[in-house]
């Protein structure tokens, strides 16, 4: 990194503080929005569009009009008017733009808690490594707080590797080692993200693996084992992380206007193989 | 636990001991109350009657196996008035509550030491003393605790002979030397222990605390240890059965609701010399009560600068089982409070918590510290209505409330005057001081302050920041429109509520603005508080607590400057108010140790909700440990946690305003419950079914 451009900006959804799963310590975790993957099982579907998207709670609606009354457009763009309307507060809109000046203020409020604790910062997503400017410059700005990122690994291998070396912690997610079924299951294929996890596993920089396990998509043994094949040299590699499909994956699709149709049987229960990992000294853990 | 534990937790759990319980005739009661009257008895010698009527009239039940003996068969106390002659005293007396001795913590450790028969002696020597002094009235008074000695013996005498009839030789032997001497065993002291809480009950006073059980009772544990009369497990299991006893016959006391007893127990804490007193029988109070799932005892835990994390982790391990419990209690915080407060060192050291968070000091403590509560959203209230039209600018407005909080505070203290407290004779031979005094501790002790809760202190705080930004700082909402607008409860002016209610500065969010709102408000009350007298010579102590007021406080006020709209409920004790989304816990804890809470030394937790899947593992639970830490190292008083239940997210179901702030971890994320739909929030619901 050169010189700090605090004004630069990115898009953000969330930020959660008190995140206990997804890093040392007590962390505030941020979410930014937009990613280059499309997985079937993702769970925050607001996360995948880089712009602002309208979110609708329609269980509850009473279908009183007033949000109707006040827009005056025939496609959506996310004004907000009809926000504010909804007595019932069913609509909101997701996603802030924000210079890294004033996200990292947030992020930093309350950082002696965080520090105290040996915790630190969280990036999550959406793609953290898909606004890499955004990223390095509020990393600039968040240090010397500890930070983690959380990623697909889905990143050009120079914005992948500097990331490694300006963070504390990694978390990257192995989806699938068989090419094709990723790019079924995701719209990509995985070769430059297992490019980028050679790369990390040759790095002095502490990582996490993370596998979401889907259901008959990539729960087999065969690809566990592929999966510990990769990593089983890894320097850094603190440990797996195993995460079982949850049926409430799909909770926010009907708020984005969006169908939830996984091509998988979501109320199969998913094989569970930590043996394997263990086999290579690998640490391992369900979630 | 083992067997025989499960065994007597089943027992207990399916009621079944309710079958000794007698069916004693209202009558019969109402009679009692007559007969004294009609003795024409001084209330000191009916308060001595009513507990020899209490304890001959009891019936010894000896349940299966159990070693801890002492079951209740009476399940209703006679008044030792007429009702006439009660609402008489009612004329002329304030009356807390049910006019009794409550609330308070009893020295028992001495007694158990020395037991009944060195008791008696003494108050035998008080009683020459006071006759040289031709004191009739303490001589009175003496005799009546040497009735109830007497009284509670002979019940003993009669347990140790149902003991032999059953075959109980363990327990009649035992009861030959205990109460009449002093425990020499673990096993006696805590069923010493027993006999004391059961004539306590026996003698009418409720809210009856068990205080630092962990300190009084430790060296008849290592004694046992020591010298192997006792190896861990078997005095494991007798604490065990120790805790059940509070269980059995926990509905027979009087108090709001089911649980609300006042059976609180108090572990750790620094000792009389300021080092961290944290024992092994501390944690193996915080291990029983975890294996028992039981709602008493309520376990507090007392912590400090020195306090490591692992004691925390116990804490969260405890919590985790959706109890409510251990409330954490600050030592840095609360004992220069209680100094303040005129506490001697030595006693402040030794506090301990009364029925809910109030704090006391044991044998020496006959505060009421929760005879009267301040609305804060009252006086907010009532100063937009009289005051703010008229005020020129914030600061001018926040000495309007400063004024109304003064003539609030005038109009509740002036109501408590003359107060009348039933004698009990034999609570006051648990209490220091009263022998050697010839003095019924209902007259008083060595502490004799009274605890005023702050309620709607969140509501109060989100009004003002709102009036503050909207009408001072930006002028964009006039005086008039507030007071219009709450007086219709927003009905009319729907956009003015959607900006106070949901773009208004929030108390909780670590947002100085409004936060120092708090501080000022809350310094303003101990200040004022300071300047009144209570009529036993004590003083008043400000509190954050809000016991049931939150809800009745309601009732006395129309909807709030924060968007609160009228008959939704103010937040339970120090926290932030229901219907506000917050940034999160680290936020919460940043904003509610801001203000100087050393000042609103009453007691009074902040109380956190986190779902309780944010305790799956070990590293989680040191997550919430940290953070319960942290709290207390940036100068919180106290702290409550609930990992949120089954029943409380069906509530946020129903009324998902109230829950805004409920996180529930789905899926490898976390996200707030009343965010998700309908089918989602259902499954979490039968998800929380299996978790507890």
């Amino acid at each position: 990194m050169h010189e700090r451009l605090v004004e630069v900006k990115g898009i953000i959804f969330n930020i959660e503080e008190f995140a206990v799963h997804d890093g040392p310590g007590i962390r505030k975790l941020v979410f930014f929005k937009g990613c280059p993957l499309h997985c079937m099982w993702c769970h925050n579907p607001e996360g995948i569009s880089f712009n602002r998207e309208l979110m609708i709670r329609f269980d509850a609606c009473t279908g009183c009009g007033k949000c109707s009354d006040v827009c005056v457009n025939d496609e959506c763009i996310t004004c907000g008017n009809c926000v504010d309307v909804c007595a019932l507060r069913l609509r909101k809109i997701c996603g802030q733009e924000i210079e890294v000046k004033e996200l990292a203020k947030k992020l930093l409020k309350g950082k002696e808690v965080l520090i105290n604790s040996g915790g630190g910062i969280t990036i999550s997503g959406g793609e953290p490594l898909a606004q890499p400017a955004f990223l390095f410059n509020l990393i600039q700005e968040l240090k010397p707080v500890n930070i983690a990122i959380e990623t697909s690994g889905y990143a050009k291998n120079e914005v992948f590797q500097t990331m490694v070396s300006e963070t504390d912690l990694v978390f990257m997610d192995i989806k699938h080692t068989d090419p094709l079924i990723h790019k079924k299951y995701t719209g990509v294929n995985n070769h430059l993200i297992i490019e980028n996890l050679q790369f990390l596993c040759k790095s002095d920089t502490d990582f996490h693996v993370r596998i979401p396990l889907i259901p008959g998509v990539n729960d087999t043994l065969d690809n566990m084992e592929k999966t510990a094949l990769l990593i089983r040299d890894a320097k850094h590699l603190k440990r797996v992380e195993l995460l079982p499909y949850h049926r409430t994956a799909g909770a926010k699709y009907s708020m984005l206007g969006k169908k939830y149709s996984p091509d998988f049987n979501i109320n199969k229960n998913v094989n569970i193989y930590v043996d394997v990992f263990k086999e290579y000294n690998i640490n391992v853990t369900v979630l | 636990m083992n067997l025989k534990i499960e065994s007597l937790l089943n027992y207990v759990l399916q009621k079944k001991h309710h079958q000794f319980r007698q069916s004693i005739d209202n009558k019969v009661v109402n009679d009692f109350s007559v007969s004294l009257k009609n003795q024409k008895l001084t209330d000191i010698r009916r308060a001595q009657k009513r507990l020899t009527w209490v304890l001959e009239n009891e019936i010894p039940v000896i349940l299966p196996e159990e070693r801890i003996i002492f079951t209740k068969t009476i399940q209703k106390l006679p008044e030792i008035y007429t009702p006439e002659e009660w609402a008489q005293i009612k004329k002329n007396h304030y009356i807390h509550e049910l006019g009794r001795v409550c609330n308070i913590n009893s020295n028992y450790s001495y007694t158990i030491e020395v037991g009944l028969e060195q008791r008696r002696k003494e108050v035998l020597h008080a009683i020459d003393i006071q006759s040289a002094k031709r004191n009739n009235e303490g001589i009175e008074f003496l005799k009546a605790v040497l009735q109830s000695i007497d009284d509670v013996e002979k019940l003993t005498d009669r347990y140790a002979e149902e003991a032999l009839k059953t075959g109980r030789e363990d327990i009649f032997n035992m009861l030959k030397r205990i109460p009449r001497y002093g425990a020499k065993s673990f096993h006696e002291a805590l069923q010493f222990f027993r006999i004391l809480h059961f004539s306590l009950w026996a003698n009418g006073n409720y809210h009856n605390t068990v205080g630092r059980f962990d300190q009084y009772m430790f060296k008849y544990l290592k004694n046992d240890l020591d010298s192997n009369v006792l190896d861990i497990d078997s005095a494991f299991e007798l604490l065990e059965e120790f805790f059940i006893s509070f269980n059995k016959d926990s509905d027979l006391y009087p108090g709001m609701q089911q649980g609300d007893n006042g059976q609180s127990l108090v572990l750790g804490g620094v000792d009389a010399n300021g080092d961290d007193s944290f024992n092994i029988l501390s944690e193996m109070c915080l291990k029983a009560s975890l294996e028992l799932n039981l709602i008493d005892p309520k376990i507090n835990l007392r912590v400090n600068k020195n306090t490591n994390i692992e004691k925390y982790d116990l804490g969260t391990e405890l919590t985790k089982k959706g109890l409510g419990f251990p409330q954490y209690s600050n030592d840095e915080i609360v004992i220069p409070g209680l100094l303040s407060k005129g506490y001697d060192l030595a006693d402040a050291r030794n506090y301990v918590v009364a029925a809910c968070w109030e704090f006391i000091i044991p044998g020496y403590g006959m505060d009421i510290p929760n005879i009267a509560a301040l609305s804060f959203a009252k006086i907010i209230d009532v100063s937009i209505k009289k005051h703010l039209e008229l005020s020129k600018d914030f600061d001018t407005f926040m000495k309007k409330v400063n004024h109304e909080i003064q003539n609030e505070l005038k109009l509740i203290t002036a109501t408590l005057k003359n107060i009348y407290i039933e004698p009990a004779p034999f609570q006051s031979l648990l209490m220091n001081g009263c022998i050697e005094n010839a003095q019924d501790i209902s007259f008083g002790a060595k502490y004799n302050n009274y605890g005023i809760h702050g309620t709607g202190i969140a509501t109060a705080v989100d009004s003002l920041a709102a009036i503050k930004k909207y009408v001072y700082d930006e002028q964009s909402v006039s005086a008039k429109e507030i007071i219009n607008a709450i007086e219709n409860n927003f009905e009319d002016n729907y956009d003015l509520w959607v900006k106070l209610r949901y773009y208004a500065p929030k108390m909780g969010n670590d947002d100085d603005y409004v936060d120092n709102i708090a501080v000022k408000l809350l310094d303003d009350f101990s200040e004022i508080v300071t300047k009144f007298k209570n009529e036993r010579g004590g003083c008043f102590r400000p509190g954050a607590g809000t016991a049931m007021y939150y809800l009745w406080h309601v009732k006395d006020i129309n909807a709030s400057a924060d968007g609160r709209k009228k008959g939704e409920p103010l937040s339970a004790n120090f926290s932030p108010s229901l219907n506000v989304k917050l940034d999160g816990p680290i936020s919460i804890i940043k904003s509610f140790s801001k203000p100087d809470m050393k000042k609103i030394m009453n007691g009074g937790p902040l109380t956190l909700e986190l779902h309780d899947t944010v305790f799956r593992n070990p590293e989680s639970i040191r997550k919430v440990s940290t953070l319960v830490k942290s709290y207390m190292d940036m100068g919180g008083h106290q702290l409550q946690i609930n990992a949120v239940n089954r029943e409380q997210l069906i509530q946020a179901k129903k009324n998902p305003e109230l829950h805004k702030n409920l996180i529930v971890r789905v899926w490898g994320w976390s996200g707030y419950f009343v965010e998700l739909e309908e089918q989602y929030q259902d499954h979490i619901i039968q998800r929380a079914e299996l978790i507890i």
